[in-house]
């Protein structure tokens, strides 16, 4: 809501800038920006029309001459239709400016000379939607005279200075003028002062002819009437209208407007009818029938039983607290009026004004709370300012439906706590005066403080509350920094973290770039990596079909980052991801969060270069990556490498899993080419591993050993072997038969091909023995070498070359 | 001539031989055909029997230097020659120093987790427990334990994603603030966590909006928290990551699960606190949400806000990386373009 400074005024002495203000109202309230209306405009003053005559060359433009308070009147061509002999107008001189840069300049229009612009009121910057309508297709004429060459400004609220507040849910007592000067006038230790409405009691009669009903009195807790006789609606007042406007409301007539003013200068918002349009003398809150229907200007709403509504007879004329329909509308011929302020639940209003799309600055203000101590005062207001513009026969008293009598809140607190809890030590005075500032009422016995709170502040509650009124009007800035003084802590990471960031920084250390990806994919996504042949988490209500599932895998994440990637050339790629995957067993709800951490690599792992040539990634570069990432899991276990052809979109023939001691804890494979191509990927490997099953090996105790004092022996063998036969079946059975001083075998090559006979391959692999405790002989060595290569031969059939 | 004479002779000729020498090769030739056991001073030296026996050990001297001198002529010139040898690899070997390494990269962590860990350790120095709690959350802890019951308009500002009536994505890591606080033993001392990951929300994904982001929240719970230990140890925070000449203010906001609440502002790393672009000529940039524990949230968790009372704050960290280091658009972090992901190596 923005706050008109020049209305501010009536209330609170305030002479600091509009930009002082809303710095200040930031520091020790809410959330504030200024706001400068029509800063850009110079050289708007009111004209006079004297005389209106025909353009000689045109038919719709005329030569106006207008006083506009010099020697001398000016001629001014102007076009609109509504202009007319005798009229105040807003002239833009020679030299004026505009909104959006546009300047006026004297010349001629088809002939005749022009000295300035009769102006429409959206030339001169109020929004086109919220001027009345009457000058919507024309210029703007001035109710009453005024003095010619008088400044437009402040006659119209073109420059108006407004504190623009922007407030937390809380704070819905400043939706009014009246709050807001509170809250303004604590910061600068002034009370404001209002003058309390009165009617004029030679209208007051006892009229009995119209009754309210409240069915659901829980929700309205208050809800009153004053009817009106007799009117004769009229315009209202420049100045009502000018800050209507500038409140981005539409000024209509005497009686719309005195309600939508009364909204704004209260906080309460306020219904009128026209009583001679009532089915029946009497409205009635309650809940709607299904199927019921609402009658809008421009639609209709069909209502259902959770809906509170206002009706008359069988009619529904209002979403209670949010829209009156068209029904019983005011308009420039109604004579009887009933002026309606209530207070109805803020969820109920808030969830039908969601449902119906109709959120508005009623419904905003009942959503978060009315004061329910103005609720009346602020009908008699609006009755007084709709009698003064509409002159009112007769007015009723107070028809009541429901009333609630507003108790103030009573908080007790203590001075110690308050100060304890904002780490300060202010004197019982200091923290009183601050109270009283906010036109709080408080009673002092010894440290036990009891706090009277009017109406108004609805969202005061609890001594913490009070502490935060203490502590913003004392400043902030007034604080000390100091850190908590309690007793030692150990910080620090989860063992399960711990992993987790050793896992990813050997990764980092391997070359590859860690990626975020989203959470949660699309439903292909989570078809083609269920991995754990889990149960799918799906969200209830997603937003797109792009987001969800749940991710079962992090796979697709990377293939998306691959395929981002290569279609702006960034080709080689090597990247990486740690996160939670989403495990889900039938039958559960919630799924298991499980620690992943997962890769991809596409394209050459040694670039092309003026001193290498390129290399493509492959299988056993990634196992490299994959085995050297296990050593940092610091397992006390056995990890191997099984061929798996299992997973549809991975290469049957380039894929393993990852196990320990037997358990799968990961896969590794090269993605299948129907999934590449797809995915417009190139040839990628990826892998990916269950931190959570990682982290159950994580056991190994290193006692340190010496480094070996005694030399080597080695031996190379080079076999011929079945092609299928794999190269980890020949190191186990070498390693099970090569005894107790086989400390290492590699293998250094494989070959097949030419000279070599059909469906065999040549492997050649080196063999190192060590006794760590004293010197090996030939003997000893040559004794293991030949049990190695005897099972070989006998169990693998191989021919030792 | 005689001996002495002959001797000197093939001395200066021995001396002028060497000096002249161009290869090694012609100094090894030198020494053997002059030094050696065939050489002419050996055969001088045969001379030896005709001359008075008085005088033999003079001319033996002479023998012996003019071997000497030779010697340590033709050693100083191999010296010489050695040298040239040398500077000639030397500058055969010299390479191009501009030309590109070898590459031996390391990945880049992701600039997210870098300002996550870059945070992380600032409250782990100062005591604090990193706690990852879960993505998938009850409502009742992701709101009704943060005393945000159903109906409460706070809700509204954070649309969220349901699995079930109970089940949903979290929506703030707040939410691990009652799972802490029930699980924590207070005879042991005061509670201090961080707890960062991922949240979400029903946001349509644009420059400044994400349906998922991170967020770290903080939360001390002891019998003497006030809002100026609060004030402290954020202003610690963002000299820490904003730096040190870096100074905070708190201005009045609203949480439901805080009582003060307050909004955090950071003078403009950027422009000093006189006012620029970044931050929107004010002088300061708001970078977090923090307050003192509502009563109530303390309750729900069996604390008695009489005796113990409790602060707990929440951070961006896509929104700390997006001022630090001027990243315009949220789905940069999340697209992992690696030309966008590497500018970041090494910057925490
Ligand atoms: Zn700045």
């Amino acid at each position: 809501m923005k706050i008109s400074v020049n209305w501010l005024k009536e209330y609170i002495p305030v002479d600091h800038t509009v930009e002082e203000i809303a710095n200040k109202v930031s520091l020790t309230g809410i959330e504030s920006g200024p706001v400068k209306l029509g800063e850009e405009l110079t050289d708007l003053v009111v004209g006079h029309i004297t005389s209106v005559t025909p353009h000689p060359d045109s038919d719709h433009l005329k030569l106006c001459q207008v006083d506009v308070g010099e020697k001398e009147e000016i001629q001014i061509v102007c076009g609109a239709p509504n202009v007319a002999e005798d009229q105040y107008v807003i002239v833009a001189l020679h030299g004026a400016h505009l909104p959006n840069g546009v300047r006026i300049k004297r010349g001629k229009l088809r002939g005749q000379e022009s000295n300035g612009m009769i102006c429409g009121l959206d030339e001169v910057g109020v929004p086109a939607q919220y001027m009345p309508k009457e000058f919507e297709n024309g210029i703007y004429v001035f109710d009453e005279p005024q003095t010619p060459g008088q400044e437009v400004y402040d006659l119209l609220g073109l420059k108006d200075e407004m504190v623009d507040i922007d407030i937390t849910p809380n704070r819905a007592d400043t939706l009014g003028m009246r709050g807001a000067a509170w809250e303004i006038g604590a910061t600068y230790d002034e009370k404001p002062k209002f003058t309390k409405p009165e009617l004029n009691q030679d209208k007051l009669k006892d009229l009995t002819d119209v009754t309210a009903t409240v069915e659901e009195k829980d929700l309205v807790p208050d809800y009153l009437l004053r009817e009106l006789k007799g009117i004769k609606v009229a315009k209202s007042p420049l100045w009502m209208q000018r800050r209507l406007w500038n409140q981005n409301i539409k000024p209509v007539n005497s009686v719309v407007d005195a309600a939508n003013y009364v909204m704004i200068e209260y906080g309460q918002p306020v219904q009128v009818y026209d009583l001679d349009k009532l089915p029946q003398k009497n409205l009635t809150v309650k809940l709607a029938h299904d199927g019921d229907k609402l009658i809008l200007a421009e639609t209709d709403k069909s209502l259902n039983h959770n809906d509170l509504v206002i009706t008359s007879g069988d009619e529904v004329l209002g979403l209670a607290g949010i829209i009156n329909g068209t029904k019983a509308a005011v308009d420039e011929n109604t004579t009887n009026v009933l002026v309606e302020a209530g207070v109805f639940d803020g969820a109920r209003v808030r969830k039908a004004a969601q449902r119906h799309d109709l959120r508005d600055d009623a419904s905003n203000r009942f959503e978060k709370g009315v004061d329910n101590g103005i609720v009346s005062e602020a009908l008699v207001r609006a009755t007084q300012l709709i009698d003064q513009a509409s002159d009112a026969k007769e007015i009723s008293k107070e028809i009541i439906g429901n009333y609630t009598k507003a108790q103030p809140t009573v908080i007790k607190g203590s001075i110690k706590h308050i100060n304890h809890l904002m780490g300060l030590q202010l004197s019982s005075d200091e923290i009183l005066q601050i109270f009283d500032r906010l036109g709080f009422t408080s009673e002092l016995s010894g440290d036990a403080v009891t706090i009277t709170i009017p109406t108004r502040r609805w969202d005061m509650e609890i001594e913490a509350d009070l502490v935060e009124e203490v502590n913003r009007i004392y400043g902030y800035e007034n604080l000390p920094n100091t850190l908590p003084a309690g007793m030692e802590t150990r910080g620090g990471y989860s063992a399960k973290r711990e992993l987790s960031n050793k896992l990813r920084d050997a990764l980092l250390a391997s070359g590859l770039d860690e990626v975020i990806n989203y959470s949660l994919l699309n439903k292909q996504e989570v078809d083609d990596f269920n991995i754990l042949n889990s149960e799918y988490t799906k969200l209830l209500h997603p937003m797109t079909e792009d987001h969800e599932y749940l991710r079962n895998s992090l796979i697709p994440g990377l293939v998306r980052d691959v395929a981002y990637n290569q279609a702006r050339k960034n080709d080689d790629l090597q990247l990486f991801e740690q996160a939670r995957v989403f495990d889900r067993v039938t039958g559960n709800d919630r799924p298991k969060e499980l620690p992943f951490i997962s890769g991809a690599i596409s394209g050459n792992v040694i670039e092309d270069a003026w001193n290498s040539d390129a290399k493509p990634v492959d299988f056993y570069y990634v196992k490299g990556i994959v085995e050297e990432l296990l050593t940092y899991v610091n397992a006390d276990a056995q990890f191997s490498f099984e061929a798996t052809a299992d997973y549809d979109n991975l290469h049957p023939g380039q894929t393993a899993k990852i196990l320990a001691n037997g358990q799968m804890v990961g896969i590794i494979g090269k993605l299948h080419p129907n999934y590449q191509k797809a995915h417009n990927v190139n040839d990628t490997f990826v892998f990916e591993l269950n931190i959570d099953a990682l982290f159950d090996l994580n056991t190994r105790n290193v006692k340190a050993t010496s480094a070996p004092k005694y030399p080597e022996i080695s031996r190379d063998l080079a076999i011929l072997v079945e092609k299928d036969i794999e190269n980890g079946q020949i190191i186990a059975d070498i390693f099970s038969n090569g005894g107790k001083y086989l400390k290492d075998v590699k293998i250094f090559d494989v070959y097949e091909g030419k000279n070599i006979k059909p469906n065999h391959k040549s492997l050649g692999y080196h063999l190192v023995f060590l006794n760590p405790n004293d010197t090996l002989t030939d003997e000893e060595v040559e004794k293991a070498f030949t049990l190695v290569k005897d099972s070989l031969v006998q169990k693998f059939n191989v021919e030792i070359r | 001539m005689s001996l002495n004479d002959t001797l000197k002779n093939l001395r200066e000729n021995g001396i002028d031989e060497a000096k002249r020498a161009q290869k090694l090769q012609e100094l090894n030739d030198l020494r053997v055909n002059l030094l050696g056991k065939k050489g002419p001073i050996t055969k001088a030296l045969r001379g030896m029997k005709d001359i008075p026996a008085e005088q033999r050990p003079e001319i033996g001297t002479l023998a012996n230097n003019v071997k000497k001198d030779i010697q340590a002529a033709i050693e100083e010139k191999m010296e010489e020659l050695n040298q040239k040898l040398v500077a000639k690899k030397l500058e055969e070997e010299t390479i191009d120093v501009t030309l590109p390494a070898t590459k031996n990269n390391q990945g880049t962590k992701h600039i997210l987790n870098q300002t996550i860990e870059d945070i992380e350790q600032f409250f782990i120095g100062l005591g604090y427990e990193v706690a990852g709690g879960y993505e998938v959350e009850e409502d009742h802890y992701n709101f009704e334990r943060l005393n945000i019951p159903k109906n409460h308009p706070a809700r509204d500002m954070q649309d969220t994603f349901y699995l079930s009536d109970e089940l949903l994505m979290r929506t703030q890591t707040s939410a691990q603030e009652g799972r802490d606080m029930e699980a924590h033993d207070f005879t042991k001392g005061p509670l201090k966590m961080i707890s960062p990951g991922v949240v979400y929300r029903r946001d349509d994904d644009d420059a400044t909006h994400s349906h998922q982001f991170h967020q770290i929240e903080g939360l001390v719970v002891d019998k003497n928290i006030s809002m100026a230990d609060l004030k402290g140890t954020l202003d610690a925070l963002c000299r820490h990551v904003f730096g040190p000449d870096r100074e905070i203010r708190f201005r009045p906001s609203y949480f439901p699960f805080t009582e003060p609440s307050v909004e955090v502002d950071v003078s403009c790393f950027n422009c000093g606190g006189t006012g620029c672009r970044i931050c929107k000529y004010t002088g300061w940039i708001e970078v977090l949400g923090a307050g003192l524990t509502h009563p109530n949230v303390l309750k729900m968790s069996g604390i008695d806000p009489n005796e113990y009372s409790g602060m707990a704050f929440g951070l961006g960290p896509e929104r700390f990386a997006m001022l630090k280091y001027g990243v315009n658009d949220i789905r940069d972090f999340y697209l992992n373009d690696v030309r966008f992901l590497e500018q970041f190596k090494g910057v925490n």
